[in-house]
């Protein structure tokens, strides 16, 4: 145990040196501290009209979700026996290491807790205000801390429990798994039943979020139970719920100390995986084992059979589409953009239901697609080109190397474009040139985000820092999308007053426009993209 | 041919390759040797085209990063980098994709049976070995008929048919008057068959010697290598030996 106390003392001193040697780390960390300070101050200090004084409910309710989001997560990492408690250095140099595998245990599950305990620290801050807001007392704010500090001990000695059953019994850790789940269950299904039976309105929801029921709920409930039994001064309620989790606290810790875990072999697997993971986040280099996990692919047809010089780098990416998918350009996005496509038409079209407002909806939905667009974007085909050195090899002309390598993915926004329009369509009616000019605008902005991505490339190299390269991608991406939507304000300001009739063809054509032009000379000007891996 | 004249490399201010000057000539075999971190993969990837650099690099007669240099140049990476969703066949026809080669097939078929990888053609990039992967290196360089070959250690990772192989194809292509380059840090996997060797040591060429004098003078070559990088200076001689 000392060795692991050794360990523990050296990486918390050696996080703080390293923080100080890293300047922008530090600033990052002192902004947090300070926003974190400022809430506290802000909270206590400020002033709330007695009329602004929030319902208890929402205090009984709102702290038992909070205890769910911390609880449930790690308890889920503890019935996966691959969990990523360790890394790739506690794999290699302590499993091998005459230490008690129960001991590690311990210190995996404790390291886990100290990164909710940071998310804890920030919650408290912020609950500095819930003090102000629900009137609490001192006594019953510092109650509301110590539970969330003793959920999260219940929640290290359960899931320890739960890790050793696991790798001694996998097969049980199905049954765990659902019983997790039923616990999350359990509340959202008592809470909706109260709703849907009183009728569903805000008093009837504040009265379901803060019904006793939910204290049944094994550990989560029970540590609501005895704090606000505390809270409230309701001995009952703090005896039974104490003595609840006093009891399930023994029974875990002596069965934990009855079994022989065996954990090792499935904890370096995840411990590979999530090395591999982190490692392709630091580096931005995404590899097809991290994105696709442990998905099985299905071969299916093989053979790049078309194209010659830099077009069979297209090609090859036509065939890895396949493989990843049997729709290559119909994924998980086109689904995302469908739902928020009916979840905007399907909303708005209640107000603006008229034939000429309808335009309204499409501006609205070309906007937040392409927003959430630009999250799609960030793991193109062409970008793991770039890790490669074949791109950089092969013997044909940069730019069409580039566009060859751009092709699917800008190919892609315009396929998704074309489905979400056509949806929005069906839903809402309107003008098709609004159809047509939003699904071309929605897919420009594939354009451009890749553009931008090049641009940025071009300017702080392949292999520069992350940080400072999505710093300078988000930046020339704002810089280069305002023209467009200027001008695009702009006509649309001259040609229509009341911003209604067919707007999304005024305002889209420009920014269309603009975005496929500034998007192909950045292509022709940053040839030299593929002149260097660096 | 390879012509290095004067290549400089730096990250920032740490000078990573210093000065290098050296010509390959056709159908000879140079070692890249030094301990880790002198420089060897550095000057490979200036060589390939794929870093900035200062100095002068021909291919072939052909600057390093012209079309022209990229059609005859086959690289062996150090780490494998292979396409995760293409299978082993697909590798070879993507290469001769991009590189329009006629009449590959049997050229690549004969490959990957010497690098015995007959039996996984169908299988995935994700799916193999870190030492099949490297095999896949090798076969896209040689599949397009190189007249110049860069290796970055190409042993590590193999197994000892795969070595006794490529070893075997290097003496073929020798043959044939490739140009080699070969990077590693252990002398004894290249002693059978370098022509010239060049010594590295923070950066530098700190000795080169071609083999034909060698043979004359009966210098040790692990004595030579060892007094260089264990600093021991009254070794460091950079052009004794050559003509």
């Amino acid at each position: 145990m000392r060795s692991i106390l050794y360990l523990l003392r050296k990486n918390v001193k050696n996080g703080v040196v390293d923080t100080f040697r890293h300047p922008l780390k530090l600033i990052v960390y002192g902004l947090l501290a300070l926003s974190l300070v400022y809430a506290v101050i802000r909270g206590f200090t400020m002033e709330v009209d007695i009329n602004d004084v929030l319902d208890q409910r929402i205090l009984y309710g709102g702290f038992l979700a909070l205890l769910y989001f911390i609880s449930i997560p790690i308890m889920l990492k503890g019935i996966s026996t691959g969990s990523t408690f360790f890394t790739m250095g506690d794999v290699n140099n302590l499993f091998t290491a005459p230490i008690s595998p129960k001991k590690l245990l311990v210190y995996g599950i404790g390291k886990q807790l100290a990164t909710s305990l940071f998310l804890v620290v920030c919650f408290s801050a912020y609950g500095s205000m819930a003090f102000k807001l629900f009137e609490l007392s001192v006594t019953s704010a510092l109650l509301l801390v110590g539970g969330i500090a003793l959920m999260l001990l219940m929640v290290q000695i359960v899931t320890l429990l739960l890790f050793c059953l696991c790798s001694t019994w996998p097969s049980v850790s199905r049954y765990l798994k659902y019983f997790i789940y039923s616990l999350a269950v359990y509340a959202l299904g008592t809470t909706i039943a109260l709703l849907f039976r009183s009728g569903i309105s805000l008093e009837n929801f504040y009265t379901a979020i803060a019904q006793p029921y939910l204290e049944y709920a094994p550990l989560i409930g029970w540590v609501h139970g005895l704090v606000f039994g505390l809270i409230n001064g309701n001995g009952t309620a703090v005896w039974v719920y104490g003595l609840l989790l006093l009891a399930g606290c023994v029974v875990s810790l002596v069965v934990f100390w009855r079994t022989r875990p065996d954990y090792y072999e499935d904890v370096l697997q995840s411990a590979e995986n999530y090395y591999e993971f982190r490692e392709s986040i630091r580096t931005g280099n995404m590899t097809e084992k991290v994105m696709l996990g442990n998905k099985k692919i299905q071969l299916r047809q093989t053979g790049i059979r078309k194209g010659k010089g830099a077009t069979a780098i297209f090609f090859k990416h036509m065939r890895e589409g396949a493989r990843r998918s049997r729709f290559p350009f119909f994924n998980i996005n086109t689904v995302v953009l469908l739902g928020i496509t009916a979840v905007i038409g399907f909303a708005m079209k209640q107000f603006f239901s008229a034939p000429k407002n309808v335009t309204v909806i499409y501006i609205a939905n070309a906007v937040i697609c392409s927003y959430v667009q630009f999250f799609f974007s960030a793991a193109g085909d062409w970008v793991k080109e770039l890790n490669k050195p074949y791109i950089f090899l092969i013997p044909d002309s940069p730019v069409r190397k580039l566009m060859m390598a751009g092709a699917t993915s800008i190919i892609k926004p315009f396929i998704d474009g074309a489905a979400a329009f056509v949806a929005l369509w069906l839903i809402a009616g309107g003008y098709p040139t609004d159809v047509l000019v939003c699904m071309l605008t929605y897919g420009s902005f594939g354009c451009l985000y890749i553009s931008s991505n090049i641009l940025a490339q071009r300017i702080v190299g392949i292999s520069g820092n992350r940080g400072v390269f999505i710093t300078f991608y988000m930046g020339i991406m704002v810089l280069l999308m305002i023209p467009g939507i200027f001008v695009g304000i702009l006509l649309l300001s001259a040609v229509s007053a009341d911003w209604t009739f067919m707007s999304a063809t005024i305002l889209g054509t420009p920014v269309l426009v603009w975005n496929l032009f500034i998007s192909l000379m950045i292509f022709l000007l940053c040839k030299n993209l593929l002149n260097n891996i660096e | 041919m390879i012509n290095v004249s004067h290549l400089t490399k730096k990250y920032h201010r740490f000078v990573a390759n210093n000065n290098l000057s050296f010509i390959v000539n056709d159908g000879e075999i140079a070692v890249l040797a030094g301990p880790n971190g002198a420089g060897k993969s550095t000057a490979i990837k200036c060589i390939a085209g794929l870093l900035r650099f200062e100095g002068e690099i021909e291919i072939g007669g052909y600057n390093n990063k012209s079309l022209e240099a990229k059609r005859i140049l086959g690289y062996v990476p150090e780490i494998p980098a292979p396409f995760e969703l293409l299978t082993v066949w697909e590798h070879m026809e993507f290469i001769a994709r991009a590189y329009r080669l006629e009449h590959w097939k049997e050229r690549a078929e004969l490959l990957i049976r010497r690098l015995e990888l007959d039996d996984k053609r169908d299988k995935m990039g994700k799916e193999l070995s870190k030492g099949m992967q490297q095999k896949i290196s090798i076969c896209c360089a040689l599949l397009i008929e190189p007249k110049v070959v860069l290796f970055d250690e190409p042993f590590v990772g193999l197994d000892p048919h795969a070595i006794k192989e490529l070893k075997a194809m290097l003496f073929e292509l020798k043959a044939k008057g490739t140009t080699i380059i070969i990077s590693t840090h252990m002398l004894d996997s290249v002693e059978e068959f370098w022509d010239k060797l060049l010594i590295m040591m923070n950066g530098r060429v700190e000795a080169e010697r071609e083999r034909r004098f060698v043979e004359k003078s009966g210098e040790n070559l692990e004595e030579l290598f060892f007094q260089i990088t264990e600093k021991q200076p009254s070794a460091s001689s950079k052009t004794e030996g050559t003509p």
